[in-house]
């Protein structure tokens, strides 16, 4: 197959073809070359010895966020930075020295950061110390003058008014991670870097690309001591770069009332636990706290290693959003729902009672009331009045756990409620298909009468309970709950207006939720009412209270007052309420944690809000 | 391998040491060069960076040396073999490769980091050859005929670009282009291929694209570039060549070198860094050394008897000449910045050894012209 000279011969011209074109490329680079060293060669010259370039990024103010009365939440505030930019340093031992002197740290530390710093290109900016004092400040920027390489640079902080109030649903920002820059850069428009603040919860993570501005750019030409001669015009040798102008990013205006949150945060003072306030027509988020807070402000500028020590070993876990993220038994709460179901499946009517003797017997188990003598005889309303344990037992013998599930689900137990924040669990409502593929076993009798007390494996996060609450206030609409009531620009044009969202609708007959609300009634305003002392003062409010066992005790234990046990083995206390009772307006639900009686821990929250929520009115009205 | 130590003294009275020599000469530059480079900076972490250059070098000069005594008939025989374990090393790259500068390029045995996509280079080239020595109807070629080897070439340059690496990638395509052109490829289709792509690429960027998408691209060419500051680079690189004038500033006086302005100066922008200190006469001579190693293959190509050490001698020269038209070409300003290295003057290990070892091909088929 070889020696085919002649083939090769063809290919004569071809390889002339490939000489000539090979020349002409380099003729061209050629021309090139002339061109940029001998014609140009004076201009450029002078350009490389008497000028230097920088560029400056010019960062964008993120978008503030307003409360839904236009009160400021969250603000951006300048922060300064000691700087050194390499090129410019004359005298490395002298600026060292002096820097360590005005700002209080050691020349080790400075060498430290240098030396991390170090590969870069020496135009870069590498900065000494985030977030120094005014006075620190003023040291700096007279004796920047004397040493050149050193400066103060400017850059904008983001600060939280309130401190610890709504932190978790605000959420903070922090540097982006080399772990998420990727995924970060995949995602939209920005050109997201490293050195870049975004936002890693709440509020902030969830409305980054909103909130978030396009960062300017400006070509600046310098002397040699790096201080600015001009900004460079888009003259011939410039004409590929560009100034770039900043962009600002969008306002919002939340749907969040800083009087509610003050109040409820106020309320929920010593506790743990977490409390959410809704409007029953529209869905809009009131008030939404959690305690133990954290302060974002300081989350988003220099994190000191005390401040952060301090939240990553509170046991409570300050950073957990537990309106959200965090899911209890509901407890003597749920009762609404099987009271609901009970008397849609025909099981009950508004007249059938029951006898309470304190327990009650099914098969080799005895369950027990709260109440070791029992309530005697107990129709639905009495039962949710006085919250009536052996009442919801009868019911759960003929109403099957698959049954009361739906209606459950149908309020939203069990799946997340949409609110616009990252991170929400969903809660759970069992059934005897998820017992068998959970456990392998099938559902047992006795479970169902845990579960028409909002026991065994029920849970729900406390916006759950209130999505399920303002469902039974607004009778039958699962709403989304939401936070965002309009965002604007920085000019004031309205980019986006919210409008309520209706999950689903119910249908469910306006006699079951009279007759269920007249129970939620006589627990906050009938004496007798497990919320009787903690009704509010200028308006009416229903609801319910909860008390959720964290464990299960013995017969023995079981009547034990709950303060005296160990704090981890306390009950959790839950209310869930709307207001006012006729016409009601919003709908509210509070967990303490090991608060132990939903009545005299949760209560009262909830009592701090409608109170608080009303004070506004009249103030309002009176205006 | 069948090296024929038998007639080790017949190989050297007709051993051809022009490539090596040319080589080393540009290498010599190089070496000074990256000294400068790493070396009149005062804040300098790469300062004994041509040590390491110097390392690399001898043993690119000894894998170069050991290729070109082996028989050209071995290496046509296994031609395909070198390419499919080639392909082989590329998806190892991506599925366990070591990620450097967002990109997954090299791969890790023990202290060797490896590019498999600089080798492919030269397989790529290896593989081409046979496919059109094995079919070389004596009739010029249209698209049909040039499917199958296209596809020999689109392989590797898509898994070089997902790795991602658009610029290595793109250059297989064009070695293929020059094989295939001098195999003689219908002037009408490569008119079409050339208008067609010329059109949809414009198109594309221009209409197709969103500004952020645009400057995704920019930045997926080349991951290191100033995402914001787009042409800053490129300005820099054009003040210190044109800095350099007729007889430029001196060896290691470049003053944008010192100061770090070029990002990447020991390899992208070494050119730079070379004119400004060597001005216009410097580089005319760097560059007349670049073209007598291109004409010297050009020339190899009809002057041997085979028909696939012809081919071999225009891939192989395609792969030099591509590398520095490009790179030149971008530091002047002229071409988008895609980071291909300067043969023998760029740092870096994986491309040295490239060109050690099509060195050593350029001189086994430069050998063989002497035998019978």
């Amino acid at each position: 197959m070889f020696g085919e000279d002649e083939i090769i011969k063809g290919h004569a011209s071809r390889a002339r073809w490939i000489a000539f074109i090979v020349l002409c490329c380099f003729f061209i680079l050629g021309l090139r070359l002339f061109y940029l060293q001998v014609y140009k060669g004076d201009v450029f010259y002078r350009y490389s010895v008497n000028n230097k370039i920088r560029k400056e990024v010019l960062p964008s103010p993120r978008g503030m966020i307003f409360s839904r009365n236009s009160k400021l939440l969250v603000n951006n505030v300048p922060r300064f930075d000691a700087i050194m930019i390499p090129q410019f340093v004359k005298d490395r031992k002298k600026l060292i020295t002096k820097m360590s002197a005005i700002l209080g740290m050691s020349e080790k530390e400075i060498h430290k950061v240098l030396k991390r710093n170090g590969g870069q290109a020496r135009y870069r900016p590498i900065t000494i110390k985030k977030n120094i004092s005014p006075r620190e400040v003023a040291i700096m920027e007279t004796e920047a003058e004397k040493i050149p390489g050193m400066r103060v640079s400017t850059f904008i902080s983001r600060d939280y008014l309130d401190s610890e109030v709504g932190a978790h649903t605000l959420g903070y920002i922090s540097e982006i991670s080399q772990a998420q820059l990727p995924k970060y850069r995949r995602r939209d428009k920005f050109n997201y870097k490293l050195g870049d603040f975004i936002g890693q919860s709440g509020i902030e993570e969830f409305f980054d690309n909103i909130l978030r501005g396009i960062d300017g750019q400006e070509i600046l030409e310098v002397d040699a001591r790096g201080r600015m001669r001009r900004v460079l015009e888009d003259n011939n040798l410039y004409k590929d770069i560009k100034n770039l102008p900043v962009l600002p990013g969008n306002n919002l205006r939340l749907t969040l009332d800083r009087d509610l949150q003050l109040a409820a945060f106020k309320a929920l003072e010593g506790k743990v636990g977490s409390a959410v306030a809704m409007d029953v027509k529209t869905g809009d988020v009131l008030a939404m706290v959690s305690r133990p807070s954290f302060d974002p402000s300081k989350f988003s500028t220099q994190l000191t290693t005390n401040y952060w020590n301090s939240i990553i070993k509170n046991e409570n876990r300050p950073l957990r959003d537990r309106s959200i993220q965090e899911h209890y038994a509901p407890g003597s709460t749920f009762k609404a729902i099987t009271a609901i179901a009970a008397l849609e499946e025909k099981i009950i009517d508004e007249k059938t009672t029951y006898d309470c003797a304190g327990k009650l017997k099914l098969g080799r188990r005895t369950f027990h009331c709260w109440k070791k003598s029992g309530h005697g005889k107990t129709d639905v309303v009495k039962a949710l009045k006085e919250s009536c344990d052996v009442f919801f037992y009868q019911i759960a013998k003929k109403l099957s756990i698959d049954k009361l599930a739906d209606y459950a689900r149908a309020f939203g137990v069990g799946s997340r409620t949409g609110i616009d924040l990252k991170r929400e669990t969903t809660g759970l409502m069992p059934d005897s298909d998820w017992k068998e593929k959970r456990f392998g076993r099938p559902w047992q009798g006795g479970e169902t009468l845990g579960c028409v007390i909002g026991q065994s494996y029920v849970l729900m996060t406390p916006v759950q309970l209130a999505v399920t609450y303002a469902a039974i206030a607004n009778e039958g609409k699962i709403l989304k709950p939401n936070l965002i009531k309009e965002v604007f620009s920085v000019f004031g044009e309205i980019n986006q207006k919210s409008s309520p969202k209706i999950k689903s609708e119910m249908n469910i007959s306006k006699e079951t939720f009279r007759i269920v609300k007249e129970g939620l009634f006589s627990v906050v305003n009938e004496k007798g009412g497990t919320a009787y002392w903690y009704r509010p003062k200028n308006s009416t409010m229903s609801g319910k209270t909860g008390t959720s066992q964290v464990k299960s005790f013995s017969a023995e234990d079981i009547y034990k007052k709950c303060e005296d046990r160990e704090y981890k083995s306390r009950h959790h206390a839950i209310f869930s309420a709307y207001a006012p009772s006729e016409n009601p307006e919003i709908a509210i639900s509070v967990v303490v944690e090991h608060g132990c009686h939903g009545s005299s821990a949760a209560a009262p929250v909830a009592k701090a809000i409608v109170d608080e929520y009303y004070k506004q009115k009249t103030l309002v009205s009176t205006d | 391998m069948r090296a024929n130590i038998k007639i080790f003294p017949e190989l050297f009275k007709r051993y051809d040491f022009s490539f090596f020599g040319v080589s080393t000469l540009i290498f010599i530059m190089g070496v000074l060069n990256l000294y400068s480079v790493t070396n009149t900076s005062t804040l300098s972490n790469h300062t004994g960076l041509y040590k390491t250059q110097i390392a690399y070098f001898g043993v690119s000069l000894i894998a170069g040396f050991v290729t070109s005594l082996i028989d050209l008939k071995t290496i046509y025989r296994y031609s395909y073999w070198f390419y499919f374990f080639n392909i082989f090393l590329l998806l190892l790259v991506l599925i366990l490769g070591d990620v450097g500068m967002g990109a997954r390029r090299w791969l890790v045995l023990g202290p060797i980091r490896l590019q498999p996509s600089e080798l492919m280079k030269i397989t790529v080239v290896l593989a081409l050859s046979r496919w059109f020595t094995r079919n070389n109807p004596d009739r010029e070629m249209g698209f049909k005929e040039v499917i199958f080897p296209f596809l020999m070439a689109v392989l590797p340059a898509l898994l070089i670009i997902v790795e991602p690496d658009l610029g290595t990638g793109l250059l297989i395509l064009l070695i293929f282009l020059v094989i295939a052109f001098y195999r003689s490829l219908k002037w009408k289709t490569i008119f079409i291929i050339a208008i067609l792509s010329v059109l949809s690429g414009t198109a594309m960027y221009k209409f197709g694209l969103k500004e952020y998408q645009k400057k995704r691209i920019l930045t997926f060419i080349d991951p290191d570039a100033d995402a914001q500051g787009s042409g800053y680079n490129a300005i820099q690189s054009k003040i210190s060549i044109g800095s350099g004038k007729v007889f430029g500033k001196g060896y290691m006086k470049s003053s944008q070198a010192s100061l770090n302005y070029l990002p990447e100066n020991h390899t992208d922008f070494v050119f730079s860094v070379f004119n400004e200190e060597h001005g216009f006469l410097g580089a005319s001579i760097l560059i007349f050394l670049y073209l007598t190693l291109f004409y010297r293959l050009i020339w190899l190509s009809q002057s041997v008897t085979k028909i696939y050490q012809s081919i071999c001698a225009v891939g192989l020269m395609s792969i030099y000449f591509w590398h520095t038209f490009i790179n030149m070409g971008m530091v002047m300003g002229l071409l988008p910045i895609v980071g291909l290295p300067l043969p023998l003057m760029s740092y870096g290990g994986s491309s040295l050894l490239t060109f050690g070892i099509a060195c050593g091909l350029a001189t086994s088929i430069s050998n063989s012209r002497n035998l019978f």
